[in-house]
């Protein structure tokens, strides 16, 4: 990965439509970039990624998208970070399908925060491939046009008689005739887009998005060569070390350089108000040399797991309403009633690359190169925090070693920032996985509280969902935001009530917490979904009905409840649901909406001796609408699936005394590959629009595993992680 | 004091208490070995040390003093090759965010060497302390029997 590339010498010109085309620097081809404005693409781009429609103002250099080199090489700078979703691949995909080039062609750049457009959402809620693949394809066709263009008026022909295949322009009357895309910048200065928006493919008619295209990243991180925020050296630069306190909540009163300053290998130390670090020329001297220096740190209050559980507990009729269909209220004092309560712990995102940043503060400019899924969040976050202008502060996202959530807010590339401005040298801070797990912010803990009413014949004539929960997106946002919503829309992620019931209400409550709480994997959907679909499970057994044909009869006639349909369908055949299982063990069942995808999964298991359960296999049907690379997807899921078991059956973080009982994975195991199952994806999904699918296939997972456990045993599992009695 | 590296002796000044994971990181750059715990739980800093499959982060240096090291940077035989088990991970697409990934490949490798054919009972037992976030379990598991696979088709 490399630094915006286009921005020495280049000279941009604004085209009618708004792209910017870059010229005249001999022996760099052309490079078509995209800025707010008024046409079509431009504003798309503008709005997926700045989350607005209002034209902005340009701030040379531009966000450049494709650039043609003369080898005939053509690079797509990509504003979204990959942390393992495969989305540089799946972008390349949607970028090749329409610029008509050979895929060996195609080659991805991280961009650093020195494009013009604005990336606000970062790269998160699995929207990647779905905000991108209008504006990516109108770009790339834009491009493709004007290569077409520009050939046509070299050979005196009309535009429909210069074809683009393969990164080759060819005459359509004497087919030997050819230019390679770089043969036809080559000798052009003066460049013209198109008037009108590009035509774009039909569906039918794509010949890389829908196929498994393999990884461009893999054969650098298979070799050791990929570049990662732990991994960034840059010459000159020093390791930055910070004084955690000894308890959450617990803020340093006074601080003093003491012997600090006299420990091997020290640069500088830092001893202020609230934050006090150590730059030193290696990372073990510049956390031994913290032992010297003298804080005083306030007691911090001593919470413990009880005042968690106390906290987030729903109180009845409180909060936010997220769902209400038909008369709820009312409708909930009539009939059977069954009520049901559950709960989810805190848990940790444990990406296995602990934060980390290189941040060099220099006079004139900051650079910065984060492990970050939002580098323009980071660009304005160390703008603020050292008095710069943005414009001087440009942030490059590396690989991600994982991020899940956590790297939205790296607080590492603040810390570096802070170290390098005192030391003035580029400084690299990398957090350990004791400081990951006791001074980190975690998936909120939640408490849901279901009640319905059963009518004559076993159907639910009313639901309601009432959820509490530590905040996600609130942690990101500014204070204000917790004030005009009352309530965290990231906790409603799988919230609401997607059956077919005619009464119907969620409500959510929002938990203030003595812990940091974030985004993690799917927000509140693992969490939301446990509770529903479990429950769906104990109404289908109390109206006496099987649970596949009970979900199903609560589903409409509308097109979601005809792909919620057809995935339960798929999973539950795939799954040998209407056989029996082999003695010992039982299947279960359950499905989510997220993201506009559908996810339907069956747990089969049995239980082992000492009352461990084994997970003997998943099945899963996904439908994302339309996939772009098949693999990928079915990757996605795999790995959905493991880290909800994985939450299903072991995780949880422990407040004592103050404290995260955890401070390594000895005290907070993950799933591994002696516990997984085998895990089988069916892909359901059809349509001309991709929606997302890093985050979905993470929601059936606990609720499938509870309601395969209640078949087998009788036993109601109504909280995470599963831990069976004896 | 002189370490060997993948075939190459380095002088290295660091304090021979020093870690390893560290030293090939920060002194050497060779990024390719992964910090992940710190406590050898993990299994993202395994390397090889005289062939046998090591947790880098828990390995002081003076223990690999007269040892051959192998990482990441020097599995392949050959500048620009691939071993087969790499060839086999790339085959499978088994990486996500693949920061485990050097750690298990490492650790297949040396296993490969002492069972050149084993059943998937023996990949599970030989891979099982080796964590991988993403949950790339599946795909390790069937890359490895592969691997095996290339290994015994090599002349």
């Amino acid at each position: 990965m490399s630094e915006v590339s286009a921005r020495t010498g280049r000279r941009w010109r604004v085209s009618r439509r708004g792209f910017l085309i870059g010229a005249g620097v001999a022996g760099s081809g052309l490079a078509l970039g995209i800025f707010y404005g008024i046409p079509e693409a431009r504003l798309a781009i503008a709005r997926s990624l700045d989350n607005s429609a209002a034209p902005g103002r340009v701030e040379a250099p531009p966000d450049v998208w494709f650039e043609i080199s003369p080898a005939d090489r053509i690079t797509l700078y990509l504003p979204k970070v990959e942390m393992g979703q495969g989305v540089h691949t799946a972008l390349a995909q949607i970028a090749a399908e329409e610029l008509e080039v050979e895929w060996g062609q195609l080659g991805v750049v991280q961009a650093s925060t020195a494009r013009g457009l604005r990336d606000r959402t970062g790269t998160a809620s699995s929207n990647t491939v779905s905000s991108l693949f209008i504006p990516l394809r109108e770009a790339a066709a834009t491009l493709r046009e004007m290569l077409r263009a520009e050939a046509a008026r070299r050979w005196g022909l009309e535009l429909h008689q210069a074809v683009a295949m393969d990164g080759v322009i060819f005459r359509s009357d004497r087919p030997s005739e050819r230019l390679t895309y770089s043969q036809v910048v080559e000798g052009a200065t003066d460049w013209e887009v198109p008037e009108d928006a590009p035509q774009l493919k039909p569906v039918r008619e794509f010949r890389y998005i829908g196929r498994s295209m393999a990884r461009l990243d893999l054969p650098d991180k298979l070799t050791g060569r990929a570049v990662y925020g732990f991994d960034v050296r840059v010459p000159g630069m020093v390791y930055g070390a910070v004084a955690r306190p000894p308890r959450l909540n617990s803020r340093l009163k006074r601080a003093a350089v003491g012997r600090a300053a006299e420990q091997p290998g020290v640069v500088s130390v830092v001893a202020e108000e609230a934050f006090a670090g150590i730059v030193a020329t290696s990372r073990k001297e510049a956390y031994d040399a913290l032992e010297g220096l003298e804080l005083e740190w306030e007691e911090g209050g001593g919470v413990d797991q009880a005042d968690i559980i106390r906290l987030t507990t729903v109180q009845d009729g409180k909060g936010v309403v997220i769902q209400r269909e038909g008369r709820p209220a009312a409708a909930l004092r009539r009939g059977r009633i069954v009520e049901a309560e559950y709960r989810t712990p805190m848990a940790a995102h444990a990406h296995l690359e602990p934060q980390a940043a290189m941040v060099d503060v220099r006079p004139d400019k900051v650079v910065a190169q984060v492990a970050t899924q939002s580098p323009d969040a980071m660009r304005d976050a160390l703008a603020e925090l050292l008095g710069r202008p943005k414009e001087r502060v440009e942030v490059t996202a590396t690989y991600l070693g994982g991020g899940f959530g956590r790297k939205l807010v790296v607080e590492s590339a603040l810390e570096a920032a802070r170290l390098s401005a005192a030391s003035g040298r580029p400084v690299h801070v990398g957090w350990n996985r004791t400081e990951e797990f006791r001074h980190g912010s975690f998936r909120p803990p939640t408490h849901h509280v279901l009640r319905a009413s059963l009518g004559a014949g076993g159907a639910i004539q009313a639901m309601e969902h009432q959820l509490a929960s530590g905040d996600v997106a609130f942690s990101l946002l500014p204070a204000v935001a917790a004030v005009v919503m009352g309530a965290d829309f990231g906790a409603w992620r799988g919230a609401t009530i997607p059956y077919q019931i005619p009464h119907r209400r969620a409500r959510s409550q929002r938990v203030e917490l003595p812990v940091s709480t974030t985004w993690w994997r799917g927000l509140g959907l693992l969490a939301n979904t446990f509770a529903i679909e479990s429950f769906m499970d104990e109404l289908a057994v109390e109206s006496g009905e099987e649970p596949l044909t009970f979900r199903l009869n609560h589903l409409g006639e509308d097109e979601l409840s005809e792909r919620i349909r057809r995935a339960l369908i798929v999973a539950a055949e795939a799954s040998g649901w209407g056989e029996r299982p082999s003695e010992g063990r039982a299947r279960g069942l359950a499905c989510c909406i997220d993201v506009n995808t559908v996810v339907a999964q069956v747990a089969e298991v049995s239980l082992e001796p000492r009352g461990r359960v084994r997970v003997h296999r998943m099945t899963a049907a996904v439908d994302p609408g339309l996939v772009i690379n098949p693999d990928g997807v079915r990757a996605q899921t795999q790995g959905a699936i493991v880290m909800g078991l994985s939450s299903t059956f072991l995780e949880r973080v422990m407040i004592r005394d103050g404290r995260v009982e955890a401070g390594n994975f000895d005290r907070y195991p993950l799933f591994t590959m002696a516990e997984t199952p085998e895990i089988d994806v069916h892909l359901t999904g059809t349509g001309s629009e991709p929606y997302g699918v890093g985050e979905p296939p993470i929601g059936p997972v606990a609720a499938a595993v509870a309601n395969a456990l209640f078949a087998l045993t009788g036993e109601r599992f109504r909280e995470l992680p599963l831990v069976l009695e004896g | 004091m002189e370490i060997s590296i993948n075939g190459d002796t380095y002088l290295v000044d660091s304090d021979p208490s020093e870690l390893l994971v560290w030293v090939l990181r920060d002194e050497l750059g060779l990024t390719g070995t992964k910090y992940g715990c710190g406590i050898g739980l993990c299994g993202s800093c395994t390397v090889h040390v005289d062939g046998v499959a090591t947790r880098a982060c828990i390995t002081p240096l003076v223990a690999v003093a007269d040892k051959e090291v192998r990482t990441v940077e020097g599995l392949a035989e050959t500048e620009g090759g691939l071993h087969p088990v790499q060839q086999a991970f790339l085959e499978f697409q088994v990486p996500q965010c693949s920061w485990c990934m050097s750690g298990q490949m490492m650790t297949a490798a040396a296993f490969l060497s002492r069972n050149p054919d084993p059943s998937d009972e023996e990949i599970t037992e030989a891979m099982t302390r080796n964590y991988c976030r993403c949950g790339c379990y599946a795909r390790i598991k069937v890359a490895i029997a592969r691997a095996a696979q290339l290994t015994r088709e090599l002349p």
